[in-house]
């Protein structure tokens, strides 16, 4: 007589498999954190998505006021693709997981904080993708990798835009 | 989560599918030497991208890699007399040498030439490292013979054995490059596994059971940074190395050997999980080759005469429910690479990836699938070789590290990552 492993790895007991979908639709924010990864994110945008929306912070700027800390808008610098501005935290309201798209070499500090720090109070997972090619300094990919890092889960140096949409896609976005 | 056509074309190895054309650029192992261990003696059956084949070693000590039946009227040639220089079946003596060229038809006269014109297909078979290795692909597209640290070093810096594996090779393999997983499953090995114990980095491993994964390519395939937080403010990074299309090499802990895989697909269903130990400096222990007979490690007990690990689905993989509750394993399965197979195995001869959720510990996983689709495409397309054939890809090492927080690992650790003769593994 089989053992039970046995009778239940049989390929023939595949088609007992429960088919019903065992997920929901996962919300997820895609974000260009700079210029140079902006026409990355709209050309991601063309997809076919389930839960993914796409937006642009690549207009971050510090507030001007020297209490910058004080004045500074949530609500002034997130725009979506058709350069309507969004509010962040809104965003993260409704998000399951905020995927960052950065180029390497870019100074991503601030604006990387801002949506880390808040990713982080609203429990939202946080995944990065950093586009980078052979010719990328060394010094400059550290400098942006060493920047998302605190406040990602999952780093991904994407050699082409195709990584991206794969792993996007993965996950169900 | 896949397609499942994507699923398909990478789990599907068969002659004449696509993932099976890709699996046919690479060398790939295919037997242990001491399966064929002397000159005339008995032939071995091999299944090896689906295909069935059959091993021997002629009266010249010459392997032959062929089709498994007699081109007369099929009969396994595993019954074959392996004599003076070739195998013949006992049906009606037809003989084959060792590329499969037919030299003798006893019922056909002799000056006809008949046997000239009957040929089984043939493979090289060509011994390295304790390894029997074939290439299956374009005899024009066939790349020098492989050079992964393991099977060059001295014959006793290195410890190889292979096991069955009773499910598709991709989800096999998968096991060996989500390092996240781990903490989890293995964690009760960490500190009795002969093979493991007492390294400082299982300290970080046991301590950080959330790591975050970096992945970035590596000219053959990818490195898989798993980064877990040190006592005093830096990143302790495990970077498994995954070449194209099935190696992977864990990385090390303290001096022990360093090991990794070969996942090599034997059909749809049914893969062998190669496992290596080597050190790159010294040679294996009499204690650490004895661990590794023993089952310890990566390595397993077998079913006496064959490869099957003795704990195998149809006893349940002799799970116990009292080390299980106790805490001695976490699954109730003893042994690393059993805990592994058991597991893979559950999911069915090939898992349904539409069905899958993955997240963010699975990037490894996500690349390792996009690059081995990229790889597929271009050579379907282009003909383009792939990533891995290279024998510089297959001199790298994995690498176990402490870095600064501001340090990129790939850049931090490249010279860990790559064979450096004379020097040893960088491990924690």
């Amino acid at each position: 007589m089989s053992s039970e492993s046995a009778r239940a790895n049989a390929a023939a007991e595949a088609r007992f498999r429960i088919d019903d979908a065992n997920w929901h639709q996962r919300v997820v924010k895609v974000m260009a954190l700079d210029r140079r990864s902006e026409p990355v994110v709209r050309r991601l945008a063309q997809g076919r998505w389930g839960g993914a929306t796409f937006f642009t912070a690549s207009a971050f700027a510090p507030a001007p006021s020297p209490n910058a800390d004080m004045q500074f808008s949530m609500a002034s610098w997130l725009s979506d693709l058709a350069g309507r501005t969004k509010d962040l935290l809104d965003e993260l309201n409704t998000a399951d997981l905020v995927a960052m798209v950065a180029t390497a070499g870019e100074n991503l500090q601030q604006v990387v904080s801002v949506i880390g720090e808040a990713c982080k109070a609203k429990h939202v997972t946080t995944i990065a993708f950093v586009l980078g090619s052979a010719s990328t300094p060394q010094d400059a990919l550290s400098r942006t990798l060493t920047q998302l890092r605190p406040w990602t889960l999952m780093l991904v140096i994407a050699a082409s835009e195709e990584a991206i949409i794969e792993t996007l896609a993965a996950l169900r976005a | 989560m896949l397609r499942r056509e994507q699923n398909e074309l990478l789990s599907q190895t068969g002659p004449n599918t696509p993932g099976g054309r890709l699996f046919r650029r690479y060398w790939i192992p295919a037997l242990l030497v001491e399966e064929l261990p002397n000159a005339e003696c008995a032939p071995v059956r091999v299944k090896l991208l689906s295909e069935r084949l059959l091993a021997f070693r002629d009266t010249h000590d010459r392997y032959g890699l062929i089709d498994e039946f007699c081109a007369h009227r099929g009969v396994s040639l595993w019954f074959a007399r392996n004599e003076e220089g070739g195998l013949r079946c006992p049906y009606h003596g037809w003989k084959y040498d060792y590329t499969g060229q037919c030299v003798e038809v006893p019922s056909e006269p002799e000056e006809s030439g008949f046997c000239r014109k009957i040929k089984l297909k043939s493979y090289p078979l060509v011994e390295r490292g304790g390894v029997l290795w074939t290439y299956m692909g374009p005899p024009d597209k066939r790349p020098p013979l492989p050079e992964w640290e393991f099977a060059t070093v001295p014959r006793e810096q290195s410890f190889t054995s292979k096991r069955l594996q009773e499910c598709n090779w991709l989800q096999a393999m998968e096991g060996g490059i989500d390092s996240s997983h781990v903490s989890f499953l293995h964690r009760g090995e960490l500190s009795s596994d002969p093979l493991f114990k007492g390294a400082k980095g299982n300290q970080y491993n046991l301590g950080d059971t959330k790591p975050v994964f970096e992945v970035a390519d590596s000219p053959g395939g990818l490195y898989v940074g798993a980064r877990r937080n040190t006592e005093d403010g830096n990143y302790y990074w495990r970077i498994t190395q995954w070449v194209m299309p099935s190696f992977t090499m864990i990385p090390p802990r303290g001096d022990h050997p360093v090991h990794g895989h070969f996942w090599i697909p034997i059909d749809d269903e049914n893969c062998w999980a190669w496992s290596f130990d080597y050190h790159a400096l010294r040679p294996l222990t009499a204690s650490e080759v004895a661990a590794m007979r023993d089952g310890k490690g990566i390595h397993v007990r077998y079913m006496p005469g064959t490869f099957r690990p003795m704990a195998n689905k149809d006893n349940d993989y002799l799970i116990d429910r009292e080390a299980q509750k106790a805490g001695r394993t976490y699954s109730g399965v003893a042994g690393i690479a059993m805990q592994d197979a058991s597991l893979q195995e559950s999911m069915g001869p090939i898992v349904d990836r539409t069905k899958e959720n993955l997240v963010s510990t699975d990037n490894g996983i996500i690349m390792a699938r996009h690059r081995l689709l990229r790889a597929i495409k271009d050579l379907i397309d282009k003909d383009a070789t792939p990533p891995g054939v290279d024998t510089e890809h297959q001199r790298v090492r994995s690498a176990s590290v402490v870095l600064e927080p501001s340090q990129a690992f790939v850049d931090a650790a490249t010279d860990a990552l790559n064979v450096r003769p004379g020097v040893a593994h960088s491990t924690v």
